[in-house]
């Protein structure tokens, strides 16, 4: 009567299936979905049809066909829509009012202000905030992104990533220690952005102009085969880089400063990582009934996930510090919560969900390398399919996790690893520690509600 | 910080050394976990890395180190212990790999999981909390899967829609709140082990539906399909859609001859319409409507389950005899009220009907029923409380006959004889103590090919004194005749039985 026989899945009591030859029975061990909340998960069953799927396929498509490249460093003031004109800052995260920031996002905007030259001392800058007369934006309104609080500043030069028409921005990584992303503001961060300005940035966009573009998916693909994740592990990638660079960069007047710096700085490839991936998850905005995540991104009070099908839209939760590793002398009461776009790494498939590729990385949680695959592994079980560009040497070269699903975090009940830093809760302190966050579940829950609601207002 | 006056630092520099920064904090955060332990540092010694510990008040004053140093920093409250840190840490450092490379497969949590385990699945069996199980059977649904839903708790607007749902998808539904189904031979949740055969039962009610089935495995004609539906379908809200489904693909299979639909009374105007049906499914049908009046039509009505299978027996070729010629028993004269205990809802129904017609006083408990199984499982699962009411019952000066149910099968207790014959000779035992005559009369709801021993079972029972049936109606006719037949105050001969 049943075509096929009676071949039967269990969800729930064994006892149930205890009359069916075993060879017969799936077992499931199976858990409450949508973290136990079941409207929700009623909602995200209901979603979960052809229309959805078709949609999510033309999704990742559009997100795998991008091929950033790196083709300029220029002003954040010539590039950047809107920041021609005004007192305009970007920063990281959702949008959030100047008065809920924390510590160090407003020391970086504090910083930015002293740099731009819109005040003279911190006083008057955190007063010039206060009185709204800054625009403050997120990155990831203006096709950006910047790690940590984020701060772009009009001076700033941005790499300019591009695909054909497409375009995506990064801040220039300024290194560790006392620097803008981590909320200082004192004279020496002022004076090194000065020097980005003035000589990192235009040595960059001469060289790129020399030498050509760079292709950011070869150089991210090669980096995860020498043990990064193009997250928190970035020393192949900014080798790579400055590898390639060097004879051309050598050659110019500031060059061999711009390359000392190059050499001091393991993270600089980060931004572009992130700039790369941005431009990539920018090509599903919009995709009606994709329930793909196109940005995950921390503002240092609230975490904020964008998904393909509600455009521009934030679902946002409370998000707490991240607890990993700390430096000597700091623990998680030091901590601030979660900051930083560069989420948009693991948004891709990189990062945390790259973690097989860099066993180093998954000692912030006490893990060994078989724990990096099992990371990476989990991360499947959340994504529409494996990047066809990020092989993973010790996953048989079988692409990194790519695409975050909200309907199957919520029907697994498995949140997205996140790699980060960890930020001093106080601006300026620095960062003082690195570890494994996972996103907050409610996002994904309120994703769910926007979802539905979308497709039901359509 | 005062403190770091009295305790001691030092360093220990392990020249040329290289080793990760995550796996030297990862050091560091174990190292500090030892007793009398303030504070570690395990850094490579980059002028970055030597201004934080100075910075955290972590830097000897005589550290001379290079760049590609590696240094440890205990600081901690005697040199004694500060100096087994070190060691401990430089001993982490050249730590083997404790964890192998074996790796367990991770068990399918998900439908999704599960399909993507093995893709021939056909059914899924749920059997999850009620408030998920919405969600979890409409995914089911989705992935192409007949759905058997144990959960109960879900609410009738969750059951029509997911009904309708499942009959545009031409896809089963059973349930929720279904306890058995028998698909293709293959017995899901509570069943009996019958001959496969040619007779389709579909059946809103559980324990009716196993009753059926085993009087047609004693009959010798067999069950081709079961086909649990809910207790709800034939409500007038959910308005009969899976029997109807379940109804056409019976219709459809070649291995059934004969139909018998099983239910407790539904509702009127679907009880009309679904006999209609029944009469144009070019197979024999008998509509087992628990209560309605018998009648033989084109459908043949009965309003037992004894009825229904003797009428399908029948139908099938195979007749089958309840009373067996010379086993017709004398009753057994009782003061005072029927009691019934059951396990299996259809069952204490069909007691009641039976006693009622026959005018008899009595108290049937469904014990299965959700008012006796918040926070416990289910009687027919776990015996106990039903046993421990038949003690009681012991001691009820104003019970004279206790009627029982034993459900075996799939799904059942291992041994539910044991517990229940127990129970019985001990409430037999306290009514004999106070001078009463407790006659305690039941029947076993299974067949031989129970995983349970259905001979042994019923020793057990009839050893402790039960006086037992072939069917459940049998049971209540003769508790019937029982109550009826005693005048009041008359004394009660003992009995003898056999089933």
């Amino acid at each position: 009567m049943i075509t096929g026989g009676i071949r039967v899945l269990n969800a729930g009591l064994p006892l149930i299936v205890d009359g069916v030859p075993a060879a017969d029975v799936v077992q499931l061990d199976w858990r409450p979905p949508a973290f136990g909340d079941a409207h929700v998960a009623e909602i995200a069953v209901s979603l979960d049809d052809e229309i959805t799927h078709d949609a999510n396929r033309r999704a990742i498509a559009a997100v795998h066909a991008v091929r950033p490249r790196l083709v300029a460093v220029r002003p954040a003031r010539e590039v950047i829509a809107g920041m021609g004109e005004g007192k305009v800052l970007l920063h990281a995260g959702p949008p959030l009012d100047f008065g809920r920031m924390c510590g160090p996002m407003v020391g970086a905007l504090m910083g930015a202000s002293l740099f731009e030259g819109w005040a003279a001392t911190p006083a008057e800058a955190e007063q010039l905030l206060r009185s709204g007369q800054v625009e403050l934006a997120p990155c990831h309104h203006r096709s950006a992104v910047g790690p940590m609080a984020g701060v772009i500043s009009p001076s700033m030069p941005v790499l300019v990533v591009a695909d054909g028409e497409r375009r995506a921005f990064a801040s220039l990584n300024e290194g560790l220690g006392k620097v803008l992303r981590f909320g200082a503001f004192d004279e020496e961060v002022v004076t090194r952005l000065r020097w980005m300005r003035d000589t990192l940035g235009p040595v960059l966009d001469a060289a790129l102009e020399a030498f050509g573009p760079i292709d950011i998916t070869s150089l991210i693909g090669q980096a995860l085969a020498m043990g990064d994740e193009g997250h928190n592990r970035n020393v192949a990638a900014t080798s790579l880089l400055t590898r390639r660079l060097a004879p051309t960069i050598a050659a110019l007047p500031h060059g061999i400063e711009v390359l000392e710096f190059l050499a001091g700085n393991d993270h600089f490839v980060l931004n572009m990582s992130m700039a790369g991936a941005k431009l990539a998850m920018d090509a599903a905005i919009g995709i009606e009934n994709s329930t793909l995540v196109t940005a995950m991104a921390r503002n240092g009070v609230e975490f904020g996930l964008r998904v393909a099908g509600t455009g521009e839209q934030w679902f946002t939760a409370p998000v707490g510090p991240a607890d990993g590793l700390f430096f000597p002398g700091f623990g998680i009461e030091d901590a601030n919560p979660d900051l930083g776009d560069s989420a948009i790494t693991e948004t891709l498939g990189l990062g945390g969900f790259a973690m097989a590729a860099s066993p180093a990385i998954v000692q912030f949680v006490g893990g060994t390398p078989d724990d990096a695959l099992a990371t990476t592994r989990s991360m499947r079980r959340i994504t529409l399919g494996p990047h066809p560009a990020y092989m993973l040497p010790p996953l048989n070269f079988t692409g990194t996790p790519s695409g975050i699903d909200v309907l199957k975090v919520l029907d697994t009940g498995m949140l997205p690893v996140i790699n980060t830093g960890i930020a001093h809760r106080e601006a300026g302190v620095g960062q003082i520690g690195a570890g494994v966050v996972s996103a907050p579940s409610e996002v994904f829950l309120k994703a769910a509600v926007g979802l539905r609601h979308a497709r039901d207002s359509r | 910080m005062a403190a770091l006056d009295s305790t001691f630092l030092i360093a220990r520099v392990l020249p040329r050394l290289y080793r990760d920064s995550v796996a030297l904090m990862a050091l560091a955060a174990a190292t500090e976990k030892r007793a009398g332990v303030i504070r570690v540092g395990a850094v490579m010694a980059t002028p970055g890395n030597i201004e934080i510990l100075e910075r955290s008040d972590m830097r000897p004053a005589d550290l001379a180190v290079a760049p590609d140093d590696l240094v440890l920093v205990v600081r901690a409250v005697d040199a004694d212990v500060a100096a087994e840190a070190l060691d401990a840490a430089e001993a982490g450092l050249t730590a083997a790999e404790v964890r192998g490379g074996a790796r367990t497969e991770q068990a399918p949590q998900t439908i999704v999981e599960g399909l993507a385990l093995d893709d021939g699945l056909t059914v899924a069996t749920i059997s999850t909390p009620g408030t998920y199980a919405p969600a979890v059977v409409e995914q089911a649904l989705r992935h192409g899967l007949h759905v058997f839903c144990f959960s109960d708790n879900v609410s009738i607007e969750d059951e029509v829609r997911l009904k309708a749902f499942a009959v545009e998808r031409g896809l089963l539904l059973m349930g929720p709140d279904c306890g058995t189904a028998i698909l293709d031979g293959v017995p899901l949740g509570f069943a009996n082990v019958v001959a496969r055969g040619s007779v389709a039962i579909v059946a809103a009610s559980g324990t009716g539906a196993q009753e059926i089935s085993c009087l047609l495995d004693v009959a010798g004609c067999g069950v081709s399909q079961l086909i649990g539906v809910g207790g709800r379908d034939l409500s007038s809200t959910v308005g009969g859609v899976m029997t109807d489904l379940a109804l056409d693909m019976v219709a459809a299979d070649d291995a059934t001859e004969v139909i018998v639909l099983v239910s407790k009374p539904p509702a009127p105007e679907v009880a009309k319409r679904v006999l209609a049906r029944l009469a144009t499914l070019g197979k024999p049908a008998v509509a087992c409507l628990l209560g309605l009046e018998d009648s033989d039509g084109p459908v043949v009505v009965r309003g037992t389950l004894e009825g229904g299978a003797i009428a399908a027996a029948e139908l099938a070729g195979h007749p089958l005899k309840v009373d067996q010629p010379g086993s017709a028993l004398a009753p057994t004269l009782v003061t005072g009220t029927v009691l019934g205990l059951y396990t299996g809802g259809t069952l204490a129904s069909e007691a009641k009907i039976i006693l009622d017609r026959a005018g008899v006083e009595h108290e049937i408990l469904d014990l299965g029923d959700d008012e006796y199984t918040v926070g416990r499982p289910h009687p027919m699962i776990d015996p106990a409380e039903r046993s421990s009411r038949v003690v009681q019952a012991g001691s009820r000066a104003d019970v004279g006959v206790l009627l029982i149910d034993l459900v075996l099968g799939h799904g059942a207790s291992v041994d539910p004889g044991t517990p229940l014959a127990e129970a019985a000779r001990a409430a037999r035992a306290a009514a004999a103590a106070d001078g009463r005559d407790l006659v305690v009369i039941g029947s076993v709801c299974g067949t031989v090919g129970d995983p349970q021993d259905i001979a042994a079972q019923r020793s057990l029972l009839r050893d402790a004194g039960v006086v037992l049936f072939l069917t459940n109606a049998a049971a209540a006719r003769y508790a019937a005749a029982c109550a009826t037949a005693a005048p009041l105050g008359a004394p009660a001969p003992t009995s003898k039985e056999h089933a």
